[in-house]
């Protein structure tokens, strides 16, 4: 059986029932105000995230500019990472892509016109990790090429075209490699490669053109989860840094950290805005549950004189407020699905996070608030209640 | 006296600070209540009837003096102590009945009961004290706004009594009923006396306080006659 305290405060709730619903939409303002204000940032956070998070979930490790050998004692420019240092860096980022890179710039020959660009030399398996083929297929026989948006553009080029590569000397013959893709329009990207104005060959093409097998200009890892981001680099420092600097690791991290920490600010805002309505809110339980106390001041007296303890009757009282903020929350609760969703899609236009626990998080958060919240009201209330004089409240009418 | 009296009031005062000054409600009195007494307290309005209910009821101490019931000194317990005698020791019938409105007849008889083993009655005490007092099921289930006077009493008696309390205090209990229903009530008191239990009783109407073995008469806060 129920807990007579319990009982006699859903029957004083029902009693009241107009009086409390309308104390709780209070409740339930509130909790959407709340739930759906924070899920609106996070959703912000979220889909900004995503969209950066192409440019800025690349580690990008080139070899240190300048680094002193032991044995002449000045600066000399590395040659590159090898394939030691590839593999201690394959080992420090675990299930991450580890993307090796060739690169240099090259003259080029397409059709009668000269042309000048980079070139780069990747594991064609690669490509497809961060690199999008607008049209054609990926690099597949050992002269096969894709080349970026912009020579594509300026040289008429098609699937099936042929570049010569190197500088036009009618003494030499050049090689002549194959597009078998063209590339999607890339912009700046942050993780080195600027494929635009680039040719993409396969990196046995590039090492038997230009030697330097097994030292790469560049190293790029592909995280799957940014937020490891800092763990990966500093696992790569320690592991290939470990007397003396062998490579420089970079990022686009700051960028992300930086609008993140706006856009959480901007969040926080307008959750203190959100809270406003539940101040209110709080106002109005207070208000109710000071009118059942002064109501029942009679009921309080009978209970105290025939022996019950001013803890019972602090129960009682915030058993009511209790379940005021139950039914602000539930109704809230389901509530801020709702009106949470309609306003991430009319203002983001994309509710692809919403059921994310980052963002659906907000809807218990603005519940277990408001019931709180509720809780809190009821204190003072309760204790007046509990401390009221027997004989006086017995004698109120 | 070789036991000790169960209700002891040591020169006990009270007194009580207004705006418009002191005022004396009990003033300097001195009684012994024993063990199955039938005691009727009269006097007329301010006479101190209500102090000395109150006081007896341990809802109040005395300003100065001493009280004990049941051995013990009132005013030298804790607060909680104090509602725990409210709770075990004292059965309480008012005139106005004072039943909890948002309980049924039973949950009201029931709730001392929870009060002391703080969970619901698996007893059937509460039954029984509703039985002894001419309920049945079907009425137990009402709300006090449903029950007329004299049954809200006989509620109020079993609620009183559900706890075995040593000491019955009934201000006026026939006060807001009619005359026939009124003894009715007192026939019940009458025979909670007979089976042991100490009935204090207060009273304006001289008829009802000759159903006491003794009558204390108050005026102006001093016992006038015992």
């Amino acid at each position: 059986m129920r807990d007579i305290f319990l009982d006699l405060s859903i029957r004083s709730v029902r009693l009241n029932f107009l009086r409390s619903i309308l104390a709780s939409i209070g409740i339930v303002i509130g909790v959407v105000a709340i739930s759906s204000m924070g899920m609106l940032g996070a959703n912000m956070q979220l889909s900004v995230k995503q969209q950066l998070s192409s440019d800025v979930n690349t580690i990008m490790i080139t070899s240190d500019v300048v680094r002193t050998t032991s044995t002449a004692g000045t600066p000399v420019t590395s040659e590159g990472i090898d394939k030691s240092t590839l593999n201690d860096i394959k080992n420090a980022a675990g299930q991450n892509d580890v993307i090796p890179v060739h690169r240099t710039s090259t003259q080029f020959t397409i059709g009668s016109t000269d042309g000048r660009g980079g070139i780069y030399g990747l594991d064609p398996n690669d490509v497809t990790k961060f690199l999008t083929i607008d049209q054609g297929d990926n690099i597949r026989g050992a002269n096969d090429a894709l080349v970026g948006a912009n020579i594509a553009t300026n040289f008429n080029m098609n699937v099936g075209s042929r570049i010569k590569i190197g500088q036009n000397n009618v003494s030499v013959t050049r090689p002549t490699v194959r597009v078998s893709g063209i590339l999607a329009a890339r912009g700046f990207a942050s993780d080195g490669i600027n494929t635009d104005n680039a040719i993409i060959v396969p990196d046995t093409w590039y090492t038997d053109q230009y030697g330097n097998k097994d030292i790469y200009d560049q190293v790029n890892v592909i995280m799957t989860n940014i937020d490891e981001i800092n763990q990966t680099e500093a696992a790569i420092d320690e592991k290939v840094n470990r007397k003396t600097n062998v490579v420089r690791i970079t990022d686009a991290s700051s960028r992300l950290s930086s609008i993140s920490s706006t856009l959480g600010t901007i969040t926080s805002f307008i959750l203190a805005i959100g809270s406003i309505s539940l101040v209110v809110a709080a106002v109005s339980i207070f208000n109710v549950m000071m009118m059942s106390v002064n109501e029942r001041v009679q009921e309080i007296g009978i209970l105290l004189s025939i022996g019950t303890e001013k803890g019972e009757i602090r129960r009682m009282f915030l058993y009511e407020a209790f379940i005021l903020g139950v039914i602000g929350a539930v109704v809230g609760g389901f509530a801020s699905l709702v009106i949470g969703y309609s306003v991430v899609s009319a203002m983001i236009g994309n509710t692809a996070y919403f059921f994310m626990p980052e963002s659906i998080m907000y809807v218990p958060y603005g519940m277990i608030i408001g019931i709180v919240v509720c809780i809190a009201s009821g204190l003072y209330p309760a204790w007046k209640a509990s401390n009221m004089d027997p004989i006086d409240a017995l004698r109120s009418e | 006296m070789s036991a000790r009296p169960l209700i002891q009031l040591a020169d006990v005062s009270k007194v009580y600070h207004l705006e418009s000054g002191d005022f004396t409600a009990l003033n300097h009195v001195s009684l012994d209540i024993d063990e199955n007494e039938f005691v009727a307290i009269m006097g007329p309005s301010g006479s101190g009837k209500s102090t000395m209910m109150n006081q007896l009821g341990i809802l109040d101490v005395p300003t100065s003096g001493h009280l004990f019931i049941d051995g013990k000194d009132v005013a030298a317990m804790s607060n909680l102590e104090r509602t725990h005698m409210r709770r075990d020791v004292i059965g309480y019938i008012f005139q106005k009945f004072y039943l909890i409105p948002l309980l049924s007849a039973y949950e009201n008889v029931e709730y001392p009961l929870i009060l002391k083993y703080k969970k619901r009655d698996e007893s059937g005490r509460a039954w029984d004290m509703l039985r002894a007092v001419g309920f049945d099921r079907a009425m137990s289930a009402h709300r006090p706004n449903q029950l007329s006077g004299g049954q809200q009493q006989r509620v109020a008696i079993a609620r009183a009594l559900v706890n075995d309390p040593k000491i019955l205090l009934c201000d006026e209990p026939t006060g807001n009923l009619d005359r026939k229903t009124g003894f009715a009530i007192m026939d019940i008191l009458i025979n909670l006396h007979k089976e042991g239990r100490t009935v204090i009783l207060v009273t304006h109407d001289p008829k009802i306080a000759e159903f006491a073995h003794r009558t204390i008469e108050l005026e102006d806060g001093r016992i006038v006659s015992s």
